[in-house]
């Protein structure tokens, strides 16, 4: 086969190729490779493979070098790499060595695919999640992330604090990942879904002839959880003798199935959740007071989307990576009057609002763009009462106006948070305060 | 000042997201005074950020950093000198006499008008806060 042809075909396949010599510089770098990195062609040659791959293998364990070493191809190593947009991809990388017509090795050869989609699909579907995939640039969510090793760490009670759709069961995950208890099961109950008499035989099982219908013994959560996590969702909605039993767990780590008469060991991490306010609940005597104190060793709260509004633009670039991925789509960006709808909005439903909203859009966008048309209905009244709040007729010009003057005010006139809140640099924030007028002392 | 260089051997380490080891160089007016060496603490993101913090590091240079990381360290204050290669020596030697900019010192498809930190956006479907 001729050099030309061997090229044409290495430039029409799916997977990335790249050759390098024994110096390690890359000498042949196929289309595939530079969309998958990133960095075209003509950059890739000449350089060494570890700047321009990227991945975490290359200074811990690199499979070419191996190969090198050893003379034996190594196929489908799972690596992940930072492409040249910043954005972390995983990828299947092959590798081999590179002869010459003579058998003489010249180099190596490494291919790879990016697997990024099945990757987070497989995530999905395990439920493994740490606390890179929990996406905030918010200092307050900042402050959580930083704890949270130690939190997991720890292996102490937690229980996590915040309104419906921000993300409570995520962090009950990552904080279970991220525990040397990863390797076992994490199982959630939603207590609030389960009538008082069910959600005891649910949590601790029943032994056969505890009740008419239990024909076997059926192990409860808690033993489906042990060694792991069990999640408790909802805890506030617990009754009184529900947590008088959850008490004896967390007190002698024992509890007894229904029906049962011997005590049946537990060795298994509680992590709690409420969209309620516990304390309060304690104080008006809906909850025990022991049973609060605890699962409240530590406590993490985790604040509402409309008190980190600078997550909405990449809360809502990561939704529209994966739901182009699961509906197949190749919607690209969001148009300045979405971004001002969806900055405007006030989020009672949290992140899950956000998605669905998201969602929403994909079902009726079919262009590349998502437009203002194209929001729920349900939330258009609201963006038109909010826009419609200070001026009108609202010129582009009233509406920036206003805009900043909120954004300012949201954030006590921190002119970078604000900035950041409205998805402009802050020297753009600048040049349009200036330009509208808007005194600093003002915001 | 201190500058915080995470490395590999004798060079800038590539990520900085998977690097292992941490120099931490301090300066003052212009020459370097003290240097050492530690682990990189754990392999997630938001704890790298909060030990760069905590070790008072006023300017990171490192190889290539994802967004999310960029992110977390430039929210911490830091000044975020990314896509840098090279053997440390050479890089300090660069940094001092003000010549990062220099091309042997820029990893492959950096352009010098590109922000400091988290990554290049210049594809649409970056959400940049509207159509462009």
């Amino acid at each position: 086969m001729k050099k030309t042809e061997q090229n044409v075909i290495l430039q029409s396949i799916s997977e990335g190729v790249f050759t390098v010599d024994l110096d390690w510089r890359i000498n042949s770098f196929n289309r595939a490779a530079e969309e998958i990195t990133g960095i075209p062609r003509q950059d890739a040659i000449g350089k060494y493979c570890r700047d321009v791959l990227r991945a975490d293998i290359c200074e811990s364990g690199c499979t070419l070098a191996e190969t090198m070493r050893t003379g034996k191809p190594i196929m489908n190593k799972a690596v992940q790499i930072i492409d040249a947009n910043g954005k972390r991809k995983a990828l299947a990388i092959s590798t081999a060595l590179f002869k010459d017509s003579r058998g003489k090795v010249i180099g190596g050869v490494e291919t790879f695919r990016d697997t990024s989609a099945m990757e987070q699909l497989r995530k999905e579907i395990a439920g493994r999640y740490s606390c890179e995939d929990i996406i905030s640039q918010s200092h307050t969510m900042q402050t959580l992330f930083a704890i949270l090793p130690n939190i997991a760490e720890s292996n102490t009670t937690t229980l996590i604090e915040g309104e419906s759709g921000t993300g409570k069961e995520l962090f009950a995950r990552a904080i279970h990942t991220l525990s040397f208890r990863k390797d076992k099961p994490f199982v959630a109950v939603n207590c609030g879904a389960l009538p008082d008499t069910l959600l005891e035989s649910e949590l601790f099982g029943y032994k056969a002839g505890a009740f008419t219908d239990a024909k076997k013994d059926k192990p409860g959560r808690f033993a489906l959880a042990e060694g792991g996590t069990i999640f408790l969702d909802e805890i506030g909605d617990i009754s009184v003798s529900v947590q008088v039993k959850l008490l004896r767990v967390l007190q002698d780590k024992t509890y007894e199935r229904v029906g049962g008469i011997s005590p049946v060991k537990a060795d298994v991490r509680i992590i709690t959740a409420t969209n309620k306010k516990l304390d309060q609940l304690v104080k008006e005597g809906k909850f025990r007071d022991d049973l609060y104190y605890r699962i409240n060793v530590m406590k993490l709260e985790l604040p509402p989307l409309r008190d980190r509004k600078e997550d909405i633009p990449i809360l809502v670039e990561h939704f529209i990576a994966r739901f182009n991925r699961l509906h197949n789509k190749n919607i690209c960006c969001v148009t300045g009057e979405v971004t001002t709808a969806l900055l405007s909005y006030d989020y009672p439903g949290n992140i899950r609002e956000l998605e669905n909203i998201i969602e929403h859009c994909f079902v009726l966008c079919e262009g590349e763009i998502i437009e203002i048309k194209h929001l729920p209905s349900s939330m258009r009244p609201v963006l038109e009462d909010k826009l419609a709040q200070d001026s009108e007729p609202a010129t582009i010009k009233q509406v920036e106006l206003a805009l900043i003057k909120q954004a300012l005010k949201r954030n006590k006139g921190n002119k970078t948070a604000a900035a950041r809140q409205l998805g402009i640099n802050k020297s753009t924030l600048f040049r349009k305060m200036k330009a509208l007028d808007i005194d600093k002392s003002e915001s | 000042m201190k500058i915080a260089i995470p490395v590999y051997g004798e060079s800038v380490s590539n990520v900085f997201d998977f690097a292992r080891t941490l120099l931490l160089v301090d300066i003052e007016n212009g020459k370097e005074t003290n240097r050492s060496e530690m682990v990189l603490e754990g392999r997630f993101l938001s704890q790298r950020a909060v030990q760069l913090k905590k070790l008072g590091a006023d300017v990171l240079v490192c190889g290539a950093i994802s967004q999310e990381l960029a992110t977390m360290v430039l929210s911490s204050g830091i000044v975020v000198i990314p896509y840098v290669t090279g053997t440390i020596a050479d890089v300090l030697n660069a940094y001092l006499a003000g010549q990062m900019v220099s091309a042997e010192f820029r990893m492959p498809d950096y352009k010098s008008g590109a922000p400091r930190g988290p990554g290049r956006r210049r594809r649409c479907c970056r959400w940049q806060g509207g159509r462009r």
